[in-house]
């Protein structure tokens, strides 16, 4: 009876932790006989309190170490003696560590990497230790193999046994000088009390700065300083890549850095200096930077880069967390203190051949993995697309908000101050974060499917430092990791394919295993693309191999290698299922990276300076979420206007500039030579007004242009005068303006047109929101031209038809009279027929479209002889979500019954809407919540319709979004349907569009503009658009590799206009400098 | 006089208690309501307040409303204190108890409870604590509990509908502060925390004695300048020449056991690396009114005292934070902190973490002036008292000579935190003293005062 119950017992035990996911196996410690646990003890005087990163984990490195050709591990401990398994194959490991004299000495080890330090053949072990707080002592210890399983610790002849805080080690050969240099990374433990100023950075700090160690021949020189590495006080290094990001042959550095300081971006400069460029190559980075790897993830070529944080995923744990700054916050950080953008979650960083990097993680899928640390991108199903396995977990979450309000003050607080010990018992009312591992499949788009469920085994293990490596040398990749308090695990790869090729690259003399190395891998002009550096992930490095697989079997075309010192070797057909083996050649010739970089497709060539171009936008100081605090976006910056036309009547294309609130308008002058700048002083004694869109043309029939122009800003409300739209003409040399009676909306659009075929221009004027009521629908209309005097349409009725952000007069049903498409933020794209003047709302356009359009353009896409629409919409980049059966929701409502409407956005997730704002905002605004919810657990997890009472919830409007791609209306006969555009003009919202024959192949290409900053950080910032042209068969060329690179900017107007009988692109940008490009012919 | 009533009281109460063991329950014994039991429920709202975390304003509010509530009760049912009725504006006319079964202490008490509970968060805690007095109450004497607590109640919904038109709702949706970094003269957030500006429209609140919140707009503060002979940057430098004296006598100096006591604020943020947590204390406000219970205690103040007393300096409490945030947000000053972290040291912190609002004029400093005024008015000039408020919170007990010397210790407190300049706590101090002057002379709610 007893036997069957303990039977049971083991069953019901087994049964419940599944070992194996469908790639992955969990391997017993029993039958790997490895047992290594990386257990820290916790006590009064070491525990989270006192040292932050008393949870960061131990190290672990993978290589051959005793040269028979299969991969050994090491492990170091923070606390206990590291450990070094020999393979005996099978996945069967034999524990050497006490004969092998590697156990360390040092109180607290940390990362740890093998490298061949002394090309003797032989792989070393390098482990960082954090000395110097806590009573920690020792040294960063360097473990010489002596080539018989056993090593001898040897870091002080080297001039390695740095006693720092360090975290990490990465190793390249930044001089081409063929040895290995270090680059280790160390970690602060500066006060957050304050951010401090960025010039912290340059100081030099013996604990706390990074080093740059040059390989003088068996001996290593600290040459941090010249070489321009930061070594500042507060750099909380927790992740570090080599790459040649940029591929002029140098390999280059990134540091991903905790808390508020930024990451850092070395770009070698080829003379033995880096130069620190992250602000002008990346819009924004992860906040909290954890571990962090490189790899080509869309076949470009080029090294792509992950960039870990600790964004949960988990919808509870999500809304009991801290989360981002708050706006302002994040506005002094950057602005005053000159920091960085920087969000709360991981971030994908494509690599552009040209121009700043973009930033995908949203759009990829992987932006939300909880507290990571270790990101190791590779093939793991060998199907021919890069995965990610992220590894995962915190023993107790400190950001847990519960805990830093209430608990933590009634537990924790009197003893810190009477003893500044802790209590451990109050850390342990700190929720724990053991959450499972992450794994995605890579796909052919920049999507990721994540696989976590099914390809790994599903475990509570708190994992850190992870490797990967071909244990049982049959092809794939496996993996190990180091876990806390728990035994490591070992991970074996159960793809059974022959569609790999794994590649060892060798070389005589100095770096043998050719650290550093290239490799491009072709098969059906399908190419992958490798650097060689094993240091990847997270206080770990991995086997010196470089792994591929493919999705087709057989054989790959060519490869090609460019060793470490840029010599180029190339292979031809090879055969997939096999180790291959690569020696270096003699005489081979020097790679020119110039190939890689094509300067001569250059369509668009900066003029903006030589045509004196001056106009510089300057957005006012309002903050629409400080008015109404649930806002999703702001309304106050879509400006400035732009009008074009001929001002003064001498035949060339003058330029009209509307600026914000304050700030002054502009005109800019077309003559022989440029543009120059003519104050109208009568323009701008009205420069209170915010002007957001306007149109030159000739409404009174006088022969010269009058200007229109509609005002907004979302900041004036009610019947304010600054809101009146107004007319602006010229008569006897004086400038006119008649504000139009009435119209006190905040305009998003005004556009012309003869509607009522009298041979005058009349107007339509688009409204977006209404001020300090968003969410309630405004006023439109349609303004008739009476012999230069505008009247408000009363045949035409656009009251409250949306949020309106754009529209376009066009003939669709080529009667010869102008109809016109409407679009909005959620709503569906509107069409209006126009017969005899008054407009009809057509039922060609599907009405599942609600979007939060942006921009409308009239363009036949497809080349069929009718007129498309292209439409700017959100993107697909964003923490939003939308779908026709799931739509994006936005309730309004007065919530509170306070006189002040609300607005509450809420995203479908697992079957229910949850509001995407956390409870200190939803409750700085409903205070009642803070009745119904004591805490912020009993909040989390909450969804709509539990946070409201139906009541509430019923006599609230919902507004809904189905889509959020960008896309055009296909004309079919002049019914419309909805055809999304590529990838990559998802990933930000459209603001506009132009087309126009820029690469003189006869037929019009369409160049989209995008961007928006006017978010909250929760949603992050929409900076990495770098524009692109659509081309006449659809393939889409991102501007940049043409001269044009418009990331970073958010972008309001694209305009072609002629000077000097050359075609000139204008770029007018929202608190940003316009520019003027020649398209070159 | 009185002194003798409540020994009879005590007297009476033993025998009561002593006639209920013997007799067993009788379900109609009296239900003696005394000071002490106000005191009890002064104090479990602002253990409540404490940790549902108030900032100082919201807090003055949350004391001032209860205590009216059961003020008025007491008013309407004696011939010794005046209802603020046609005192206040708009405040609602309470009837008189008209059941003989009534205990105005009970209802009184009761009332208190009920309005505190609709202010604070945690309204469980607060329903706890009432329902374990109701049914101690309920097993006393049904009848008298029940017809009390429906006066009670009748009573607290009259002053929770008054309070509604108070414009606190409205300004919940009020603009948010909107931080200009670019001129240095204007207040910004400050570490750790960065925290936004707290209650910039606490000047729409309704007063309840000033005609406005800009009645006493206290003289200008240096005007703001960064040259070095200019009066501004002398107060500037004299933040942080007392920071460094201190710095030099150590932690055991007279200024840092100054400081510290009259810290009072609700939410200190606490970073260690990626451990955070907050340190909580009471208000100024609170801490007034906790001496405000110390005063009653020491004079033995009987129940209906202790309520007026309670509710007149929760009353001046109330309209000096009124009168100190229209200020603070017209002046809208920045704090030591910034000026000396951009200009003078970029490693200086304050003893005290500078709370989230601009620097002119001291909080501290009004509601102390105006607090002390209203004291010495109810207990007498040269009231000396030993200060145990802060000692929940590890702070030890400070003996004053007198409520404005109390006062003063507490404004100059703000200077020796290294949070104020000291213009802020000089003019705030006399800003106080104005409101506790109005407060005290326009409320006449003692017969013989």
């Amino acid at each position: 009876m007893r036997v069957n119950f303990i039977l049971i017992f083991v069953l019901l035990v087994f049964s419940c932790s599944k070992k194996e996911g469908d790639v992955f196996r969990s391997l017993e410690p029993t039958k790997t006989n490895i047992s290594f646990s990386n257990d820290i003890v916790e006590s009064d005087k070491l525990n989270i309190l006192d040292y932050l990163y008393f949870y960061n984990g131990g190290g672990v490195a993978v290589g051959d170490i005793n040269n028979d050709g299969l991969p050994d591990v090491f492990f170091s401990a923070n606390q206990k003696s590291n450990k070094l398994y020999l393979n005996s194959g099978e996945l069967k490991f034999e524990d050497i560590s006490d004969s092998a004299g590697i156990t360390g000495k040092s109180s607290w080890n940390t990362g740890a990497i093998m490298v061949d330090i002394n090309n003797d053949g032989w792989l070393d072990i390098y482990v960082n230790a954090v000395v110097g707080i806590n009573g920690f002592d020792g040294h960063n210890e360097l473990f010489i193999n002596n080539q018989d399983n056993t090593f001898t610790e040897s870091a002080k002849a080297y001039n390695l046994d740095l006693d720092t805080y360090s975290s990490s080690t990465a190793f390249l050969d930044y001089d081409l000088d063929g040895d290995l240099d270090l680059f280790i990374l160390n970690h602060a433990v500066h006060t957050q009390n304050s951010f401090g100023n960025v010039s912290l950075r340059y100081e030099r700090n013996y604990e706390s700065g990074d080093r740059l160690m040059r390989n003088d021949g068996n001996v290593f020189t600290d040459v941090s300083e010249e070489a321009g590495i930061y070594g500042g006080p507060n750099a909380y290094g927790l992740g570090v890549a080599v790459s040649d990001f940029n591929k002029d042959g140098y390999p280059d550095i990134y540091v991903g850095n905790d808390f508020h300081e930024d990451d850092y971006y070395y770009l070698n400069q080829g003379d033995g200096t880096f130069k620190e460029s992250l602000k002008s190559y990346f819009g924004h980075i992860s906040r909290f930077s954890m571990g962090n790897d490189v790899a080509d993830i869309n076949h470009d070529g080029w090294p792509d880069l992950i960039s870990l944080d600790m964004l949960p995923e988990d919808e509870k744990t999500l809304k009991s967390s801290e989360g981002d700054d708050n706006i302002q916050t994040l506005q002094m950080r950057t602005r005053q203190y000159g920091y960085h953008y920087q969000y709360t979650r991981n971030m994908l960083f494509l690599n552009q051949e040209r121009g700043p990097f973009m930033e995908t993680a949203l759009l990829s899928g992987i932006a939300a993995t909880d507290w990571s640390w270790s990101a190791l991108i590779q093939d793991y199903n060998q199907d021919g697309e890069q995965d990610i396995f992220i590894s995962n977990g915190i023993p107790k979450r400190p950001n847990d908000i519960d805990f830093i309000r209430f608990v933590s003050s009634d537990k924790i607080q009197n003893k810190i101050n009477d003893t500044r010990l802790v209590d451990q018992k109050a850390l342990e009312l700190m929720p724990t974060g053991n959450v499972g591992n992450y794994i995605f499949q890579g796909t052919s788009s920049l999507k990721f499917i994540d696989q976590s469920e099914k390809w790994i085994p599903r475990d509570t293990l708190v994992s850190g430092a992870t490797a990967y490596a071909d244990f049982d040398a049959d092809g794939d990749l496996d993996l190990v990791i180091n876990n806390l308090n728990s035994e490591a695990s070992v991970l074996e790869n159960l793809t059974n394919s022959t569609n790999y090729l794994t590649i060892q690259l060798e070389q005589n003399g100095s770096n043998r295993h050719a650290i550093g190395a290239k490799v491009y891998v072709y098969q059906n002009d399908n190419l992958q693309y490798k650097e060689l550096y094993t240091v990847r992930g997270f206080q770990a490095s991995s086997e010196p191999i470089l792994h591929f697989a493919f999705s087709q079997s057989g054989q790959v075309d060519s490869i090609r290698v460019i060793w470490p010192d840029n010599k180029v070797q190339n292979i031809g057909q090879t055969k997939l299922g096999q180790k291959l083996v690569i020696e270096k050649k003699e005489g081979l010739r020097t790679y020119d990276f110039r190939k890689d970089s094509d300067e001569t497709n250059q369509l668009f060539v900066d003029r903006t300076d030589s045509l004196n171009f001056d106009y510089t936008h300057e957005e006012d100081r309002y903050i629409d979420f400080n008015r109404q605090k649930l806002m999703p976006f702001q309304a106050g910056d879509r400006g400035p206007a732009l009008a074009t036309g001929d001002w003064n009547g001498d035949g060339q294309t003058d330029i009209f500039l509307g600026g914000s609130k304050f700030k002054k308008s502009q005109l800019l002058i077309q003559n022989d030579t440029g543009f120059e700048v003519v104050e109208t002083p009568s323009i701008n004694k009205d420069s209170i007004t915010e002007i957001v869109s306007a149109t030159m043309h000739d409404f009174n029939n006088d022969q010269s242009s009058d200007l229109f122009v509609a005002t907004g800003g979302a900041d004036f409300f009610g019947q304010s005068q600054p809101l009146l739209d107004a007319l602006i003409t010229r008569e006897n040399d004086s400038v006119i303006i008649r504000k139009i009676p009435g119209l006190y909306d905040n305009a998003s659009v005004v556009r012309a047109s003869d509607i009522d075929n009298d041979n005058d221009l009349d107007l339509f004027i688009g409204n977006h929101i209404v001020t300090n009521d968003y969410g309630n629908l405004p006023n439109s209309y349609i303004l008739i031209n009476e012999a230069g005097n505008f009247k408000i349409s009363t045949e035409n009725d656009f009251q409250g038809i949306g949020m309106i952000t754009d529209a376009v007069f066009v003939d669709i049903d080529t009667d010869n009279d102008e109809d016109i498409l409407i679009v909005g933020e959620w709503m569906a794209p509107k069409l209006y027929i126009n017969s005899n003047g008054v407009f009809e709302l057509s039922e060609a356009i599907p009405d599942n479209l609600n979007g939060l359009w942006q921009s409308v353009y009239p363009f036949d896409m497809d080349a069929d002889g009718d007129l498309d629409f292209l439409l700017g919409n959100w993107g697909l980049n964003s923490k939003l979500v939308a779908s026709d059966s799931n739509p994006l929701r936005m309730y309004y409502s007065d919530f509170d019954n306070n006189g002040q409407t609300e607005t509450i956005v809420a995203y479908f997730k697992n079957g229910q809407y949850f509001p995407s704002n956390n409870f200190d905002e939803l409750s700085s605004q409903l205070v009642h919540l803070k009745k119904k919810y004591n805490t912020y657990s009993e909040f989390a997890g909450q969804d709509v319709s539990q946070i409201f009472d139906k009541e509430t919830l019923d006599k609230s409007k919902i507004l809904e979004v189905h889509k959020l791609e960008s896309g055009f209306l296909k004309n079919e006969n002049g019914r419309f349907i909805f055809e999304p555009f590529d990838q990559y003009l998802q990933m930000s919202p459209l603001l506009d569009f132009v087309s126009f024959d820029f690469n003189n192949d006869g037929l019009e290409e369409v160049l989209a503009g995008g961007n928006y900053f006017g978010v909250t950080p929760y949603h992050g910032r929409f900076d990495s658009f770098p524009g692109a042209l659509i081309n006449s068969n659809g393939d889409v060329t991102l501007t940049p590799s043409l001269g044009l690179d418009l990331s970073n900017k958010s972008v309001r107007h694209l305009k072609i206009i002629t000077f000097a009988d050359k075609p000139h692109l204008i770029v007018v940008n929202n608190n940003d400098k316009a520019r003027v490009f020649e398209i070159k012919k | 006089m009185r002194v003798l009533n409540i020994k009879q009281t005590v007297r009476s109460f033993f025998s009561l208690v002593l006639v209920i063991i013997i007799s067993g329950c009788s379900n109609n014994e009296p239900i003696n309501i005394v000071a002490s039991d106000y005191h009890e429920g002064v104090d479990k709202l602002t253990e409540i307040m404490v940790h549902d975390i108030f900032s100082p304003p919201v807090a003055s509010r949350i004391y001032a409303y209860p205590n009216i509530a059961a003020y008025e009760i007491i008013a309407a049912n004696s011939d010794e204190f005046k209802s603020l009725n046609g005192q206040i504006d708009g405040m609602p006319q309470i009837s008189p108890a008209s059941n003989e079964n009534i205990n105005i202490e009970l209802a009184a008490l009761i009332a208190y409870m009920d309005v505190g509970r609709t202010l604070i968060f945690s309204e469980e805690k607060m329903k706890t604590y009432r329902d374990e007095k109701y049914e101690a109450w309920k097993k006393l004497n049904k009848k008298v509990f029940d017809a009390s607590l429906e006066y009670g109640m009748a009573v607290s919904n009259q002053i929770i509908d008054w309070k509604e038109g108070d414009m606190y709702n409205e300004t919940r949706t009020m603009p948010k502060f909107t931080i200009n970094t670019d001129d240095q003269s204007r207040w910004q957030p400050t570490p750790p925390a960065y925290m936004d500006g707290i209650e910039p429209a606490w000047n729409k609140i309704r007063p309840f004695v000033l005609d406005s919140a800009a009645q006493f707009i206290p003289v200008q503060h240096p005007e703001f300048s960064m040259e070095k002979e200019s009066d501004f940057y002398k107060e500037l430098e004299e933040v942080y020449q007392v920071s460094k004296e201190i710095d030099f006598k150590g932690d055991e100096s007279e200024e840092i056991a100054i400081a510290q006591f009259w810290d009072c604020n609700p939410y200190v943020s606490v970073t260690r690396g990626h451990l955070m947590f907050a340190t909580k204390k009471i208000t100024p406000g609170a801490h007034w009114i906790g001496i405000t219970k110390i005063a009653c205690e020491k004079s033995d103040f009987d129940f209906e005292n202790t309520v007026y007393a309670n509710t007149k300096t929760s009353i001046a409490i109330f309209d000096a934070f009124i009168s100190c945030w229209d200020e603070k947000y017209r002046s809208n000053l920045v704090r030591p902190e910034t000026l000396i972290n951009n200009y003078i040291d970029d490693q200086w912190e304050p003893v005290l973490q500078t709370p989230p609002f601009p620097e002119y004029p001291s909080g501290h400093s009004v509601v102390s002036g105006a607090a002390s005024i209203v004291l010495t008015q109810i207990f007498g000039d040269g009231f000396s008292f030993d200060d145990d408020t802060e000692q929940p919170y590890g702070l030890p007990v400070r003996s004053f000579t007198s409520f404005k010397a109390a006062a003063e210790e507490a404004a100059i407190s703000r200077l020796y935190g290294g949070i104020h300049y000291m213009a802020a706590v000089e003019n705030g101090i006399n800003q106080g003293y104005n409101v506790g002057e109005l407060v005290s002379n326009s409320l006449i709610m003692k017969s013989d005062n």
